[in-house]
């Protein structure tokens, strides 16, 4: 089983982030490095996936780039999301061929799981929602999403992934409906902890917990299902 | 012959996908490799990359648009095909109901006159273009003097009707003593190729073509079974299950030949049975196959040893009666698995497993219970066990149960054990050992409660007794470790009142 490397590349604008990812999907196709995953946080910034309905972007485009908001298209599935300062955003650049599993549903679910045992590690407990690709705090009525999970492939090797709210400025998602998503909420670790905890040290605590699960999660074969 | 591309498998439980973007358009030259479109299925985005090089010649499904896996998405031209191969092979297709594509039809419809008008006679081809069923005895021999270079094998066959799909019986076909040979030895279906030699007879070059047109065309996601186009196409048209044909031919694909054979024994109401030794093949469910992969792994990668107590049982059937006649649903399944989590919280090396070359402990305790559900052996998960009231865990546990039988369990239902009971008792096994699920450790398994013959004192009366039996990695713990656990357990249950308490309790 291939081993996962972690990085740690701090705050990267959107755009290089993604030049980056870039070489990293190439350079992995070419067997030149294995899996790896980038960890990272991004100014503010809104992205739109491929099937982001132009509605539920809230606020228009000029706006956002006067308050310093850049909008990007981008090839993931989702809809459309924000990321920014404060949260902790993942590029899981795997190849899903060398490890046997041909299976884009179950690199979701997979990136759930290492989310929900970080996230337990952290003190707060959270789990899944049939039908709805995330990771959601348990229990919540309405829903309290804390992480989101889009992904692409090329070939079979992965890229994008997950953006985990750590201690983001929760404005940053009003100019959105987050994932498309109605009547769903969006909270942070540290909202849940009851924003007591210092956001960068909070941060870097969720980054640990974070590298630690990916790699057990990916060190070996997930339970039976 | 050109191509289909088809909607492509992504995952086990995809079963449609939606066009996002294409990013080549009709009549735009594609390189293998090149990203021919963007398809989505969930949250997940895939760049589709094209695996023949040709010219992207006919667009079947529009973006934004969402067909099932296998649905043809497109037609690419190889760099090969004539215009009349396209035309047919777009004529063939065109009743085929694809969502929305008439518009785009209309196109390549209008080249196909054009087509038929400009290209003369080509030399090496098998016989005049157009709807006539090229069947090569049917056929007017082709110049023996023509270039080898420019026969195009696997485009010979043009069907039109069901009958001729089979035609000529491949033992019939004309051909060479050595390209015979060879197609023999490579498992090569002459019927399946266009001869270029006199009459039409097969030569060592066609079959090599052949053979080399094969590996051009390879998918690498259509499907999963490998098969000739040509067969593919007759599958498609005579809609048989090619899941169900052996494959005889080069790379173990399935051939024409094959279909013949596998409607011949059909028809001779065989069915499924191969001859000899085996008989029907049954055919398993993505979650059996998981279950198979783990179990193998698990022998292969964790040594496995076992330890066994026989637990007195007599105050645990004392105070499974009182909390019956109280009218309490506490079962001796929920008493177990109280015990069994109290005890992983109790000793956290043995909730732990073996990674990298280190023993990582578990955060949570998860505690998996194996249920047969119809002959299908499932586990959800009771998660997050410490310091839950046994009310708590029964609730939980009996909901999950109940969702397994009735066979409504999601994916997250049975992740993340990190410990599981397996119980057989039910079925009036004595003693027996389970195979651990990885990554987890250690396994329980339970038998049957017995009335045996005791010693007390100096007096031999009826006692109750059950066997529990530990099967663990020893990658992760020792025998001794292993007893201690165990013996946990053994000392929950024979003092159960501390199962009732909230909590931790003590």
């Amino acid at each position: 089983m291939p081993d996962l490397a972690v990085e740690w590349l701090g705050r990267v604008p959107y755009a290089e982030a993604l030049e980056l990812q870039k070489k990293r999907v190439e350079a992995r196709r070419t067997g030149v490095c294995g899996d790896v995953l980038l960890l990272l946080e991004h100014p503010p910034v809104i992205t739109l996936g491929r099937s982001a309905r132009p509605e539920n972007l809230l606020t228009p485009v000029a706006t956002l780039r006067e308050r310093g908001v850049e909008v990007h298209e981008v090839a993931r599935g989702g809809d459309v999301t924000w990321h920014g300062p404060g949260q902790l955003v993942g590029y899981l650049v795997l190849d899903l061929e060398a490890r046997g599993e041909r299976d884009v549903h179950a690199h979701l679910r997979r990136i759930e799981a290492i989310l929900i045992h970080a996230l337990a590690g952290l003190g707060v407990p959270t789990g899944r929602r049939v039908g709805m690709t995330g990771v959601f705090v348990e229990p919540s009525e309405p829903p309290r999403k804390i992480a989101s999970i889009g992904v692409g492939l090329r070939g079979w090797v992965t890229c994008h992934g997950f953006a985990l709210n750590v201690a983001h400025d929760p404005r940053g998602f009003v100019d959105i409906v987050p994932c498309g998503l109605h009547g769903v909420v969006m909270t942070s670790v540290r909202e849940e902890r009851g924003n007591a905890d210092e956001a960068s040290a909070l941060l870097r605590k969720a980054r640990d917990r974070v590298a630690e699960s990916a790699r057990r999660q990916l060190a070996s074969a997930s339970a039976i299902g | 012959m050109p191509r289909e591309v088809n909607m492509p498998k992504l995952s086990d439980t995809m079963e449609e996908g939606t066009i996002n973007v294409w990013r080549k358009s009709e009549g735009e030259a594609i390189e293998r490799g090149d990203i021919l479109v963007e398809i989505e299925t969930d949250k997940a985005d895939m760049e589709f990359e094209a695996y023949m090089s040709g010219t992207l010649a006919k667009i079947l499904v529009r973006a934004g648009e969402t067909v099932a896996v296998g649905t043809p998405i497109a037609v690419v031209r190889l760099p090969r095909d004539s215009d009349e191969d396209l035309t047919s092979f777009l004529a063939e297709r065109g009743g085929q109901p694809v969502s929305a594509a008439a518009p785009v039809a209309a196109a390549p419809a209008a080249g196909a006159g054009q087509a038929a008008a400009t290209s003369a006679p080509q030399p090496g081809r098998s016989g005049p273009s157009g709807p006539a069923p090229a069947v090569k005895s049917a056929a007017a021999p082709p110049p023996a003097s023509a270039p080898a270079s420019v026969a195009v094998p696997a485009a010979a066959i043009t069907p039109t009707s069901k009958i001729p799909f089979f035609a000529p019986d491949p033992d019939r076909v004309r051909a060479t003593p050595r390209a015979r040979t060879l197609a023999r030895e490579r498992g090569v279906d002459l019927s399946e190729i266009g001869g270029t030699g006199p009459d039409g007879a097969v030569l060592v070059p066609d079959v090599e073509r052949y053979l080399e047109s094969l590996e051009e065309g390879e998918s690498l996601l259509e499907g999963d079974v490998p098969i000739t186009p040509v067969a593919a196409r007759i599958a498609d048209e005579m809609k048989i299950d090619v899941q169900r044909v052996k494959g005889t031919g080069p790379g173990g694909r399935i051939t024409k030949r094959d279909l013949r054979a596998h409607l011949d024994a059909l028809e001779r109401g065989e069915g499924d049975r191969e001859a000899g030794l085996f008989g029907d093949a049954i055919k398993l469910s993505q979650k059996r196959k998981a279950l198979i992969r783990n179990m193998v792994k698990s022998k292969e990668e964790a040594p496995h040893f076992y330890i066994a107590m026989d637990v007195d049982v007599e105050p645990l059937r004392t105070l499974r009666e009182r909390l019956k006649a109280d009218g309490k649903g506490i079962t001796y399944t929920h008493l177990i698995l109280k015990a069994c989590a109290l005890a992983l919280e109790r000793f956290p090396d043995v909730n732990a497993t073996f990674r990298d070359d280190k023993i990582v402990r578990f955060i949570q305790v998860n505690v998996a219970v194996a249920v047969d559900v119809q002959g299908e052996l499932v586990a959800p998960v009771v998660k997050d066990c410490q310091g839950r009231s046994i009310e708590d865990l029964a609730k939980e546990a009996d909901a999950l149960i109940g969702r397994a039988r009735e066979k409504k369990l999601s994916l997250n239902d049975y992740a993340d054990g990190t410990f599981t009971i397996s119980n057989l008792g039910m079925l009036g096994v004595d003693h027996f050992y389970a195979i651990i699920t990885p990554p987890q450790s250690t396994v329980l398994s339970v038998s049957a409660m017995r009335r045996l013959p005791v010693a007390e004192g100096d007096q031999i009366r009826v006692g109750y007794r059950m066997d529990f039996g530990l099967a663990c990695d020893h990658r992760v713990l020792d025998g001794a470790k292993a007893a201690e656990f165990l013996g946990e357990i053994r000392k929950l249950l024979e003092s159960p009142a501390d199962l009732l308490k909230n909590g931790e309790g003590a």
